[in-house]
């Protein structure tokens, strides 16, 4: 049983989507993304010699005839995409509630699996941080794995600190193939974190795309006006502050200026970016602002 | 403008504690937040610096100003206009003797009424009044500022205690009565509210002091001159005090002795073996608020005589006592005893009689009737035994109570506090009554028929009689204020005053009443010259800790101090009323979780 958002309407709309890739990733069989094989598609690539052994049928007669040389088409193969989709597990991601944050991040990575699965490509779960156990799920491949992949990040409970750089490191490890990577965060972080667990996707030649998921009392807190001691989710660090009209302006300056700098960084980076506030609307920010930002072809 | 009711602005001294619940609120709330990175950059921990400046927001002040509206509200404020006709009543009573710094009450009190007369406007009127003896004007014409103060100089404090007096009613009644814009009483009381017209000046703060509150002089018995004294000394104060007891004969110390009077006791004094002097007098060395009180006066019998008047419808059976030495006997039927003239008398025996009113004179009841003012009479008994006696008093001094029969008594039902002297299983035989300063005794049998005959501890009981009531005799002082009884006085007979004033004395006018000052009053006629002692006795003008305050209602003279008062403290409240409603719109009750669960409902909308 899918949740809530995702309705066979809703379904339905998502399988009219795929995934747009800047790079080309060499797939494990044939599908519908651009591979650096040559192979079969439509999609002309190059010339080469001719070799005896050749299949005659990709001669192209009209440069013989012109030069009196033997020269073969070759076509780029198209192969499937892996997709892995890193989803932020941390305490922090259940600020103010699990389903106000954390779920909101797995129902926006299914909704992407979901779009992966519709087109017969594989996607795998990554929880970053969380609880211990398992925290990447197999490949899944078709749509009738969407259960199994909504019920692998359903089952994960938020927990725990996040050091994103050593957690990516962590998956990227096991990693075989490139492919695309979808990371949900609410990045919540110093840049320095985020920046080198950002390049260590890029330098595993993946096609990044950052999805930051920020609830409304995130952006607008509304604390008792006073002295407040603030206690951090993750580390319980505690701070104390004097909380007015004048801090929440501050903090949210700093808090545009922060995101301001992560979408800088990944434009530099030919990384997707997008910001989600859980109290939008979800359907919007899937089919209206991820393709927006050029997620979907 | 003026407060009707100053006493709610004692309140504002409660506005500080306004700030209490901004200061609870200091100790930061507690949020558990997703990140903490955001706030680093803020400023954090600045609370944590224990002396940092308390941030007020401007709901603070709001409620600030609209307790202290709403206490100003309560104070009842009026605007005022200067009164024309002004009473000012001046209290003049012995602790307004009192000194404050170097300042008496009364000289205070003499500066704020300057002062008030000063700020009348032109052609107002004023009116002065004093509290001592009584509530009275002083002269007869109505003063302009200007002769206002220099009638003020003229006044003094007297010896005496404050009369009783209601003064809510009393100021009120005088400001409807006699029309006045204005009551000023300036006394050492503090006032507890105000009224329409009545205002009142407290002047002087609670002192601590020491005061004498008892000289006694005893003059031994009638046999044997032994004259000694007990003086009792009081402390009003927290903290015990350590004095020098000074006694004079006739001006001459004749002793001195120091007394640790405890805090808020009482020490008393003795001094045994004193020569006769025509008047004693102690003194205590106390360096404390009021003078007047430090000393006290009194005046010893200077003969060893006893002058009794006895009221009896049978009289052979008192003759007896004229067989006691120094006993002067006279016996009037109980029907002539109002037209006899009774002063010069130590003692007034009332046998099977008792007058309408208490005598002024010590009285011994025997067997009075029914009708008396002190002792109910029980049924009579045949040879009732005595089952107890007041031990070590003067009456009961040598008499051996196992042989005290008397053939027939009636025990006593007091109808006043009394001290049981000798009691029987029937009740009190003998009783004694303290009443207006005079000591009577009462008994419930007759001892007269056994004086001199076989029963000898009555006969003992009835000399201890006689010998305690000439220790009252002859030495009762007055208080101040008390009357002195002149017996006949003749033509050119007069007295003189502790402050050296000679009056004459006006034949058929048997009492002198102005004992307004404290000391030795000399009563001279063509033939002797008695002293009489008058003492301050108000126990009340000697305590100056915490004196009574005086409750003004403001309704009882409302009348007469509606024309100069125009109250506006409804313009207050209406005020108090708009800062809550501003408050209510700055601050609305939807606060805290509520504002936060609406915030959620509203994105949630949008």
């Amino acid at each position: 049983m899918l949740p809530e958002p995702f309705t066979p309407k809703f379904l339905s709309q998502l399988e009219t989507l795929r995934l747009r890739t800047r790079k080309e990733f060499l797939g494990g069989q044939s599908g519908s993304y651009a591979s650096p094989r040559r192979g079969t598609s439509l999609e002309f690539a190059d010339y080469r010699r001719y070799a005896p052994g050749d299949d005659l049928r990709y001669l192209d007669w009209g440069i013989y005839a012109r030069s009196d040389r033997l020269y073969v088409k070759l076509f780029r193969e198209e192969l499937d995409l892996f997709v892995y989709v890193f989803i932020d597990a941390s305490a922090s991601m259940a600020f103010p509630s699990v389903e106000e944050k954390f779920l909101q991040a797995s129902h926006i990575a299914a909704a992407l699996s979901y779009v992966v699965l519709a087109n017969h490509d594989h996607v795998k779960v990554h929880l970053l941080g969380g609880s211990p156990g398992n925290n990447a799920s197999p490949f899944y491949r078709g749509r009738r794995r969407m259960i199994d992949c909504v019920e692998f990040s359903a089952a994960a409970t938020p927990a725990g600190t996040l050091d994103m750089p050593a957690s990516l490191a962590h998956h990227l490890q096991n990693l075989r193939r490139p492919g695309k990577a979808i990371l949900i965060s609410d990045f919540l972080m110093p840049a320095a974190s985020y920046q080198r667990g950002l390049n260590l996707l890029r330098a595993f030649n993946l096609d990044i795309a950052v999805i930051q998921v920020l609830t409304r009392p995130e952006v607008e807190p509304s604390f008792d006006s006073g002295g407040v001691n603030l206690a951090d989710s993750e580390t319980n660090a505690e701070i104390n502050l004097q909380w007015d009209i004048r801090a929440r302006q501050n903090y949210q300056a700093r808090l545009a200026q922060h995101n301001s700098q992560i979408r800088s960084f990944c434009h530099q980076s030919a990384i997707h970016y997008s910001l989600h506030v859980t109290d939008r609307d979800f359907a919007d920010f899937v089919f209206t602002t991820l393709s927006a930002i050029g997620l979907f072809k | 403008m003026e407060f009707l009711n100053p006493s709610a602005l004692y309140g504002l001294f409660a506005l500080p504690l306004l700030l209490i619940p901004y200061l609870l609120r200091r100790k930061p709330k507690r949020y558990v937040f997703s990140s903490l990175y955001m706030f680093t950059a803020l400023g954090a921990n600045r609370t944590a610096r224990p002396f940092r400046r308390l941030r007020l927001p401007i709901i603070f002040f709001l409620q600030l100003l609209l307790l202290a509206l709403m206490i100003f509200a309560l104070g009842e404020p009026v605007f005022t206009s200067r009164p024309t006709k002004v009473a000012m009543v001046i209290d003049n009573s012995a602790s307004m003797q009192a000194l404050e710094g170097d300042k008496s009450r009364f000289f205070l009190a003499q500066e704020k009424a300057a002062g008030i007369s000063a700020d009348l406007g032109f052609g107002a009127v004023l009116d002065l009044y004093l509290t001592a003896p009584r509530l009275e004007r002083f002269g007869r014409e109505s003063f302009s500022a200007s002769e206002a103060l220099r009638a003020l100089r003229g006044l003094n404090p007297l010896d005496l205690g404050e009369a009783p007096l209601d003064y809510n009613n009393a100021l009120g009644q005088l400001a409807r009565q006699q029309q006045y814009d204005r009551v000023y009483l300036i006394t050492d009381r503090p006032a507890r509210g105000q009224g329409a017209a009545a205002r009142i000046i407290t002047v002087g703060q609670p002192q601590d002091n020491l005061a004498i509150t008892s000289l006694r002089i005893h003059p031994g018995s009638l046999a044997e001159a032994r004259i000694s004294a007990s003086v009792e000394v009081a402390n009003f104060s927290a903290k015990d005090a350590r004095v020098k007891l000074t006694l004079r004969g006739g001006g001459t110390p004749l002793a001195s002795r120091e007394l640790a009077v405890s805090a808020g006791g009482q020490a008393t004094a003795s001094f045994e073996g004193l020569t006769a002097h025509p008047y004693f007098e102690a003194e205590i060395d106390a360096r404390d608020a009021l003078a007047l009180d430090n000393r006290r006066f009194a005046v010893a019998s200077t003969t060893r005589r006893l002058r009794i008047l006895a009221i009896s419808p049978r009289p052979q059976e008192l003759t007896s006592l004229r067989a006691i030495s120094g006993v002067a006997l006279d016996i009037v039927a109980p029907e002539n005893y109002e037209k006899t003239d009774r002063s010069g008398y130590g003692l007034e025996i009332f046998h099977f009689a008792a007058p309408a009113v208490l005598p002024r004179n010590p009285a011994l009841f025997i067997l009075p009737p029914q009708q008396n003012d002190l002792v109910e009479l029980r049924a009579a008994v045949t040879n009732p035994s005595v089952s107890g006696w007041r031990d070590g008093h003067p009456l009961t001094r040598y008499v051996n109570f196992s042989l005290f029969r008397p053939r027939y008594a009636r025990a006593l039902n007091p109808r006043m506090p009394g001290e049981s002297i000798v009691r029987s299983a029937e009740g009190p035989l003998a009783l004694a009554i303290t009443q207006q300063g005079n000591n009577h005794l009462v008994l419930g049998f007759d001892p007269f028929p056994y004086l001199g005959q076989e029963n000898l501890p009555m006969s003992i009981f009835t000399v201890n009689i006689v010998d305690w009531f000439f220790a009252f005799s002859g030495g009762r002082g007055r208080a101040t204020g008390e009357p002195i009884e002149v017996s006949a006085p003749q033509a050119g007979d007069r007295i003189i005053t502790p402050k050296g004033e000679k009056v004459s004395l006006q034949p058929g006018v048997n009492l002198y009443p102005a004992t307004l000052y404290q000391g030795i009053y000399q009563l001279v006629s063509q033939n002797e010259k008695n002293l009489i002692a008058v003492n301050l006795r108000d126990l009340n003008e000697s305590d100056l800790r915490q004196p009574a305050p005086i409750g003004l209602a403001g309704d009882s003279d409302a009348r007469a101090g509606t024309s100069v008062l125009l109250p506006f403290w409804p313009y207050f409240l209406l005020a108090a009323l708009f800062l809550l409603l501003l408050e209510w719109l700055i601050r609305p009750p939807m606060a805290g979780a509520g504002r936060r669960v609406a915030l959620r409902r509203k994105h949630a909308v949008t």
